[in-house]
């Protein structure tokens, strides 16, 4: 691999997990601070709001995942690697 | 001497009203002191209860799904195709585990989500492109097959809420 290509592929490794993360990590933010208001209101509620969070949460980290599976193969497995 | 006699009705008045406050007061504090939270915690247990078996059937319809997947890959790919798949369906499950032990922590034990389940994918990947053995499209297919099972579960929610 060459040098062009390294360096690529490291600066294409950070913006992936840097860009990928910005979106969900504000998404998991407001949600998880409105579930546990919440919860502070209607703690009977709490199973019913736990649930939701860990539904959306796996949708949401999921973006963040994408990004960080894109970083690792350009990392360690990368396909322009010639 | 018109007025004083005037006054002093008004003066009566404002202290019964004072009277009364006093007295309401004191029946407030004693119902606060009565107040009983038992049904308030009921409540809650019960409520984390129900967590605990959306979470259990989140994990058996994750497990149900991998091991279909697992059964089709087998028969149709080859055996080295179906392990990574495997691996990656496991540790989905992992995740998906960690996720909801994170969650089911927040705001009792810790104040924000932890990202420890991030680990999970990050080694999957780094364990992959190290062994030979294993391939990386099929473990990525594999660890998001808990995705089927999180969409079954809010098309059920969803459903019932709506016959609700």
């Amino acid at each position: 691999m060459d040098s062009i290509t390294t360096a690529a592929s490291v600066v294409a490794a950070g913006l992936a997990v840097g860009l990928g993360a910005i979106g969900p990590g504000i998404g998991q933010g407001s949600a998880a601070q409105g579930a546990v208001e919440g919860i502070a209101r209607q703690p009977e509620a709490e199973g019913k709001i736990r649930g939701t969070l860990l539904l959306s949460f796996a949708f949401m980290e999921s973006l963040t995942i994408y990004g960080l599976v894109v970083a690792l193969v350009l990392l360690f497995a990368n396909p322009f690697a010639g | 001497m018109l007025v004083f006699p005037l006054l002093q009705p008004e003066n009566d008045s404002s202290k019964e009203d004072q009277r009364e406050l006093e007295t309401l007061g004191e029946s407030s504090q004693s119902t606060e002191s009565n107040l009983n939270l038992g049904p308030v915690m009921e409540a809650s247990i019960a409520s984390s209860d129900e967590y605990v078996q959306l979470q259990q059937r989140i994990f058996r319809a994750a497990l149900l799904v991998s091991a279909l997947a697992v059964a089709i890959t087998a028969f149709f790919f080859e055996s080295q195709v179906a392990i990574s798949l495997l691996i990656g369906a496991l540790s989905g499950v992992l995740y998906l585990r960690l996720l909801a032990r994170s969650i089911g922590q927040l705001g009792t034990s810790s104040k924000s989500v932890s990202k420890i389940q991030l680990v999970v994918p990050v080694v999957l990947v780094l364990a992959v492109s190290k062994l030979s053995q294993l391939e990386l499209l099929p473990a990525l297919l594999g660890f998001l097959l808990y995705k089927p099972s999180l969409i079954f579960q809010i098309l059920l929610e969803s459903r019932s809420r709506a016959s609700s």
